[in-house]
């Protein structure tokens, strides 16, 4: 199994924030799904962005699937969510926008047709296609959002906060999407039932640091270690004299 | 003070296509010499759509309310890209809202835009005094907000002076033209502090707004 | 608010089918061609080309009434003030008002002329989304920094639209009135204002690193950044109709210049 995402030593800091993240190490393999909990102001915006090469490091290592990341270069084999889809969909109408991706690709017209049309059909969207992105829903502009970076084809999609905001079966058809999603992922989120439901993996971000790494449902069963952080653990891993949650820790029926 | 179509002879709108066509080639050839150009268009883009809602925000004036123009801090935040933004700005009110005209949308965008360049220029002579003297932006920002909206009242008296039909009671014509002039006097101080007013605010919350 | 124009786009007619570049091109010749007019004569004429256009459009006459509401009140006063103050060749006298030959003649070029301009756009603009329009002229020409400007601005009107209203419910639920004229007034609004400012410019930094993200500034054919046409090819009968609407526009200037030769 190959890299996806390799950090080491990383150091940032802001003009008026210093030492956001503090000696970063981290690794991604190809085709897991990592989950980044941590209290607000942890880094964790920060370390994606880095990531993407939209910032510059003080100091440390970014490699993308083996390939050092250019801080200004483009960089379409990872691809981000933002955590306000107002901010990502900023083309007038939903098909225009999708298809923003892959005409800076360089790609054929009949090509980005094809893209667009599988990232809208992915995404349960394809009826939306022509609608301006203010008469959605926020479960809806969500999904678009998405569709826009997997229309590029990505190999690492970063998500940062994808439920916030999200109705509950907005979120519900959001969970589901992830848990068949192909790609390697990487998911910011302080809905910590999704990420038992997603993840495979969860890396715990405080002050900079990465405190914990590890199998997501014994690092988030342990209260101490959560309640440190600001976190608490969610409550489908507390004790139940009658238990009612499956494994992946969504209720099931008694 | 849009001028709706209709009214104005058709030399003149064509006149004022001309004048808004050269002001934006200018506003362009300049936007294009700095640096981070692809940058800012968002921020211009944006900051556009806020100075067209902005200008919705009502201003007691008793016994009536008045709607600010806020050409001269448009002209302050955005610089060169005032001239587009106007343009743009006019362009929206025409076709959604039917407010000011398309054959007239030459005259319009002269009318405002080019006072905002001059306000640009006006608050820019604030490093004068130390760009980051609070009142140096207090009254550059009111010598801006007041250049705005006084330069465009000139040049509409200018322009219905000089078109006034030919049959009309010149002298009652005259009359009422400086008559509209000087009540847009009070507007104008107006303008010119509220726009010192925003410019304050947004010296002490982001600076970098006022940044040329 | 903004969302009506777009309202009938989705009708089928044959104004609807025309290609947007020539409907663009055609129509706004037409409107300068409206604006050239300076004789009487020729305003039926002209009432009927719009009254016709707007028929071929399918568009409701509710909608094109309720789009001329607000500059209406700028034709009442125009119709109510001109007929008597302007002139000196008296035409009838009614009580202490006397109605002036120039005045009358005036106002109805005035008004005849703004309600067909106004018209003839509300048909340009009506007849096909915005989008296309703003992609048509992209294609005519526009230089590409406007175009994309006008988009991005489009695209978030509305939701600045919806900030500001919800800040002043916020306020007004906070007790303020902006009623009296005051320098706390004046405070008060400039913060929103300020505020808005702010937080738009804030969204602009983020709205541009998703921009870089996807490839903004990073396409290898430069010119083809942000919302290309999509490519459509205008038929026979598109450039027909542009032939027609020109040919329409030249027959009123035409006739224009020769009825002012004859000195009418």
């Amino acid at each position: 199994m190959g890299s996806a995402l390799s950090i080491s030593r990383l150091t940032f800091s802001y003009p008026d924030h210093p030492n956001v993240l503090q000696g970063i190490d981290l690794q991604v393999m190809l085709g897991e799904r990592v989950g980044l909990i941590g209290p607000n102001g942890a880094g964790k915006t920060t370390l994606f962005l880095l990531a993407c090469g939209v910032l510059k490091p003080k100091a440390g290592r970014i490699s993308l699937f083996g390939e050092p990341v250019q801080p200004g270069d483009f960089h379409p084999e990872i691809g981000m969510v933002f955590q306000h889809p107002d901010d990502q969909l900023f083309c007038p109408s939903v098909w225009d926008d999708v298809a923003f991706g892959p005409q800076n690709l360089g790609l054929s017209k009949a090509e980005v047709a094809s893209r667009v049309e599988t990232a809208l059909s992915l995404t349960g969207a394809l009826e939306l296609a022509s609608r301006p992105p203010h008469h959605l829903s926020g479960g809806e502009k969500r999904m678009v959002s998405i569709a826009g970076v997997l229309a590029m084809c990505p190999r690492l999609i970063i998500y940062d906060e994808p439920s916030a905001n999200l109705d509950i079966r907005s979120r519900r058809r959001l969970i589901s999407f992830l848990q068949t999603s192909k790609e390697t992922i990487l998911i910011a989120s302080h809905d910590l039932e999704l990420v038992l439901e997603v993840c495979d993996r969860v890396i715990l971000l405080d002050e900079g640091r990465v405190v914990a790494d590890g199998e997501p449902r014994e690092k988030m069963g342990d209260v101490e270690l959560m309640e440190a952080h600001g976190l608490e653990r969610p409550h489908s891993l507390a004790y139940h004299a009658e238990p009612h949650h499956g494994y992946s820790g969504k209720v099931v029926n008694v | 003070m849009h001028i709706p179509d209709g009214i104005l002879p058709i030399t003149i709108s064509a006149a004022g296509y001309a004048t808004s066509g050269a002001a934006t080639w200018y506003s362009l050839r300049k936007i294009g010499q700095k640096e981070d150009a692809q940058a800012s268009i968002p921020k211009a883009s944006l900051l556009t759509a806020v100075f067209f809602v902005a200008s919705w925000i009502h201003i007691p004036v008793p016994p009536t309310s008045v709607h600010l123009v806020l050409n001269g801090l448009l002209g302050a935040v955005l610089g060169y890209y005032a001239f587009p933004a106007i343009l743009i700005g006019l362009f929206f009110q025409a076709v959604m809202f039917q407010h000011g005209g398309l054959t007239t949308l030459g005259v319009n965008a002269t009318m405002m835009g080019v006072p905002a360049l001059l306000a640009f220029f006006v608050f820019r002579l604030r490093r004068v005094v130390g760009k980051d003297r609070r009142w140096g932006v207090g009254v550059f920002g009111f010598l801006a907000g007041a250049t705005g909206l006084g330069v465009a009242a000139l040049i509409a008296w200018g322009l219905l002076v000089a078109t006034i039909p030919a049959h009309l009671d010149a002298e009652a014509e005259r009359a009422s033209i400086y008559a509209l002039t000087l009540a847009h006097m009070p507007l104008i101080v107006l303008e010119g502090i509220f726009t010192a007013l925003v410019a304050l605010f947004l010296h002490r919350v982001k600076p970098e707004l006022l940044k040329d | 608010m903004i969302d009506g124009l777009d309202r009938y786009a989705c009708l089928d007619s044959s104004l609807h089918r025309w290609d947007p570049r020539c409907k663009f091109v055609g129509l706004i010749a037409l409107m300068f061609a409206f604006s050239f007019v300076q004789d009487l004569r020729l305003l039926p004429a002209m009432l009927a080309v719009t009254s016709g256009l707007y028929a071929a459009s399918r568009m409701p006459l509710a909608f094109l009434l309720t789009r001329l509401r607000t500059p209406a009140v700028f034709v009442v006063v125009v119709a109510t003030l001109l007929p008597f103050i302007s002139g000196t060749t008296v035409i009838a006298r009614i009580g202490p008002l006397i109605l002036r030959q120039e005045g009358t003649v005036a106002m109805a070029l005035i008004v005849v002329k703004f309600i067909s301009i106004l018209t003839i756009s509300l048909v340009l603009f009506g007849t096909a989304p915005f989008l296309t329009t703003i992609k048509a002229l992209q294609a005519l020409g526009l230089p590409p920094i406007l175009g994309d400007m006008t988009l991005l601005a489009y695209r978030y009107l509305y939701e600045i639209g919806n900030d500001l209203e919800t800040m002043e419910r916020a306020m007004g639920l906070r007790g303020f009135r902006a009623r009296r004229f005051s320098s706390h007034t004046l405070d008060v609004l400039a913060s929103l204002a300020g505020t808005m400012l702010v937080r738009s410019y804030e969204q602009s930094e983020r709205v541009y690193k998703a921009m870089t993200l996807r490839g903004y500034g990073h396409s290898p054919r430069p010119r083809a950044q942000f919302h290309r046409m999509v490519c459509i090819r205008a038929h026979f009968r598109d450039w027909a109709g542009l032939a027609g609407v020109f040919l329409v526009a030249a027959s009123f200037v035409a006739m224009e210049i020769w009825l002012r030769g004859l000195g009418g």
